[in-house]
């Protein structure tokens, strides 16, 4: 702590710094929410945001495996892909789009609310963002049990009947099934996480945690909402739209 | 720009406190129109096909609406200019990973029925240094046939668990 006063003093009078120097005791500086082993407020936020773009870069990494998968075996079986993605239904994967970017949508304004201190205007947003994951949970739903229904499933579970127009699909189609579900599986589980995270953040928020200093948490579950949203930009065209 | 204090608002001094940049709700709104607006798009343009040009188009588009998620909605614009290298230092690691595995799976070479030649599927051409697969399925075969036998039996892989592919 003696280097980091010594710093202190040069920039005179500190809000949050000052403490050790009036003799204060010592890990009693600023408000509760600053850790006492950051100096600073704007030290602390910093650290989060990089701690935190630090874990979407390995979420992108981790999600980018199941990129190449999807890949590869579309460039191996061009034609079986076409046919096997006529079977998703795009308008409900539209659909799902659109709620997921209104969710992003308000995800950003929750966050901005925060940083202007309207704590009542960040909780409805929060609200509307997770209605909106919820929303999205629901139509996944429907669309899942439509697959299951008609036997378009994964691996050796594949036995496809009834399907629209009497289409047939090749005997490999299961190979699209089983990348479908395995990546709108785990992007589904990011949305119910996400779900889990946000109440959390609006339980925080209607406790009053969190002000115009402090809103780190809110911009933090708002950058991984957003990358849920991110990977399914990328998931929804091309596995409904080619 | 974000969290330094110095530059951007003026104050002469560092009081030590979180100033982010916030955005005005319009410009929000405004991004999430060309979001909308990209989504149609490229909905649209499922209807129409452009044959090879299709997977160009939708990844350009996605691309497009990622950009702006990731730049207004999540910050990076006016952000520590850290998590912007951070950002673009993952995207270039993805690249690596299709990259290297691209290259690996596109040149893989399959059996010709009649001659027993490894080939390129895309170009009918000979498959440079590559192996015989069919003798390396059935050795491998052989392999866990005896293995069985040998009364290791119950555990690992089946003869028809061999790779199917190519």
């Amino acid at each position: 702590m003696s280097s980091s006063t010594e710093a202190a003093t040069d920039h005179g009078e500190h809000p949050y710094r000052g403490d050790d120097a009036h003799g204060g005791e010592h890990g009693h500086h600023g408000p509760k929410w600053l850790a006492h082993h950051f100096d600073t407020p704007v030290q602390q936020y910093d650290a989060a945001k990089l701690g935190m773009w630090a874990f979407l870069i390995q979420e992108l990494l981790f999600f980018s495996g199941l990129f190449v998968a999807y890949g590869v075996y579309r460039s191996w079986h061009p034609e079986m892909f076409q046919q096997a993605s006529h079977q998703l239904d795009k308008i409900m994967g539209g659909c799902n789009t659109i709620v997921l970017l209104f969710s992003s949508l308000t995800a950003a304004l929750a966050v901005r609310s925060s940083q202007v201190g309207n704590r009542n205007a960040t909780s409805r947003y929060l609200i509307i963002t997770i209605l909106c994951a919820c929303t999205f949970l629901v139509i996944k739903y429907f669309e899942y049990s439509h697959k299951f229904h008609t036997g378009l499933l994964p691996g050796r579970f594949f036995h496809p009947h009834d399907l629209h127009g009497g289409a047939t699909l090749p005997t490999n189609a299961h190979q699209f099934f089983s990348i479908y579900f395995l990546t709108t599986g785990v992007h589904g589980l990011h949305v119910a996480v996400g779900i889990g995270v946000l109440i959390w953040i609006l339980r925080r928020n209607l406790r009053g945690d969190f002000s115009k200093e402090y809103f780190t948490p809110v911009d933090l579950a708002a950058l991984y909402w957003h990358l849920v949203d991110l990977v399914w930009i990328y998931l929804f065209p091309l596995l409904y739209l080619i | 720009m974000a969290t330094t204090t110095k530059d951007d608002h003026g104050h002469g001094h560092d009081d030590g406190a979180v100033h982010a940049h916030v955005s005005s709700v319009p410009f929000y709104l405004l991004i999430f129109g060309a979001l909308i607006f990209f989504t149609v798009l490229t909905v649209g343009q499922s209807y129409v096909d452009l044959g090879k040009l299709n997977l160009l188009f939708v990844i350009l588009i996605a691309s497009c609406k990622a950009s702006l998620v990731v730049l207004f909605f999540m910050h990076l614009r006016h952000d520590n200019k850290v998590h912007g290298v951070f950002f673009v230092c993952g995207l270039l690691f993805i690249g690596v990973f299709f990259a290297y595995t691209f290259n690996d799976t596109e040149h893989r070479a399959e059996m010709e029925e009649t001659s027993s030649v490894p080939v390129l599927p895309k170009t009918g051409e000979q498959a440079p240094g590559s192996m015989d697969e069919k003798a390396v399925l059935e050795s491998r075969a052989k392999m866990v046939k005896e293995h069985h036998a040998g009364g290791g039996g119950g555990h690992g892989a089946t003869p028809e668990k061999a790779p199917e592919h190519h």
